[in-house]
């Protein structure tokens, strides 16, 4: 592969497609999760309604998929910031952004094993028997998704493309 | 012998079948619900299944401790690893239960285990608040 990309561009590559992955799981998930917890009554109105009322239970595989896909480019990326990115952020002192990536990783593993009830509980969408368990697992997989973002986003600032 | 006759459900797509499967759910619910106990358990035990050297490329059985010239050891893949596979034989268990048993395993669970999993994992995480409130 280098023979055709530096190994700089090469990395640059893999973290870009990783953050397009991200963004489109952030956009599903949070798209369900406003449907869930604050469901509209009429598909019509502004930006807000509009955004709430999607048909939540059309995302839950795409947000499977993502989710694992993001996660297995992110593990791929890991093993370049174990050893380029997270040794001289040790270096700098830099421990709560090195402390958070680790809370990241964590998160993203407790997601990842949420998925088979997740997708099991939007794929039995018209049985009442399981909406408080859809409702709360979306909703903590959604707040998970935005952690992740957040964290991923702030370590790319800290030490990322450019770097 | 007679032939079966197709069905809509013998022609319905593989996930439709699944999503209605009642061995699945008890599989997917059992898996969730104890990924992150286990998770949490196998980082206390430190149980990965595999330990990687990135600076070496190098992937071993087990847990292997820090060795001078080889760079950091990357213990992440091998729990999430362990993770998987002891939830995925929960819930290969849990599947050939009755399913008088695996209707009462409380759904909430699956949105309570991982919240309450936080805690531990910021715990566990004390060397970096400790570094980070230091310096």
């Amino acid at each position: 592969m280098t023979e055709f990309v530096s190994v700089y561009a090469f990395w640059t590559i893999w973290l870009f497609v990783h953050l397009i992955l991200a963004v489109g799981l952030l956009g599903a998930l949070t798209h369900q999760a406003m449907a869930v917890a604050l469901p509209a009554r009429q598909p019509s109105g502004g930006i807000v309604t509009r955004f709430r009322s999607v048909s939540a239970a059309g995302y839950a595989t795409a947000v499977c998929v993502l989710w694992v896909l993001t996660f297995l480019v992110g593990s791929f990326i890991y093993t370049k910031y174990r050893t380029y990115i997270r040794i001289p952020l040790e270096e700098g002192h830099y421990y709560k952004t090195g402390g958070f990536f680790d809370f990241k990783e964590n998160v993203a593993t407790l997601g990842l094993v949420l998925l088979p009830a997740y997708w099991y509980f939007w794929k039995n969408v018209e049985n009442p028997e399981y909406d408080n368990a859809r409702k709360g697992v979306t909703l903590v997989l959604a707040v998970m998704c935005w952690f992740l973002f957040i964290v991923g986003h702030v370590l790319n600032n800290t030490r990322g493309f450019g770097s | 012998m007679s032939l079966s006759k197709t069905t809509t459900s013998d022609i319905a797509p593989w996930s439709s079948s699944l999503a209605h499967s009642r061995k699945f759910k008890a599989f997917a619910t059992t898996f969730s619900i104890s990924g992150p106990v286990v998770y949490c358990a196998v980082e206390f035990f430190n149980w990965p299944l595999v330990t990687y050297w990135p600076a070496t490329n190098r992937l071993v059985w087990g847990y292997e401790g820090m060795t001078k010239g080889e760079g950091p050891n990357m213990l992440w893949y091998g729990w999430t690893v362990t993770t998987v596979l002891i939830a995925a034989a929960l819930g290969i268990v849990a599947m050939m239960l009755p399913e008088r048993v695996t209707n009462k395993i409380p759904l909430a669970l699956v949105w309570i285990f991982p919240i309450l999993a936080i805690p531990y994992v910021i715990y566990a995480l004390m060397p970096w608040w400790t570094l980070a409130m230091r310096h």
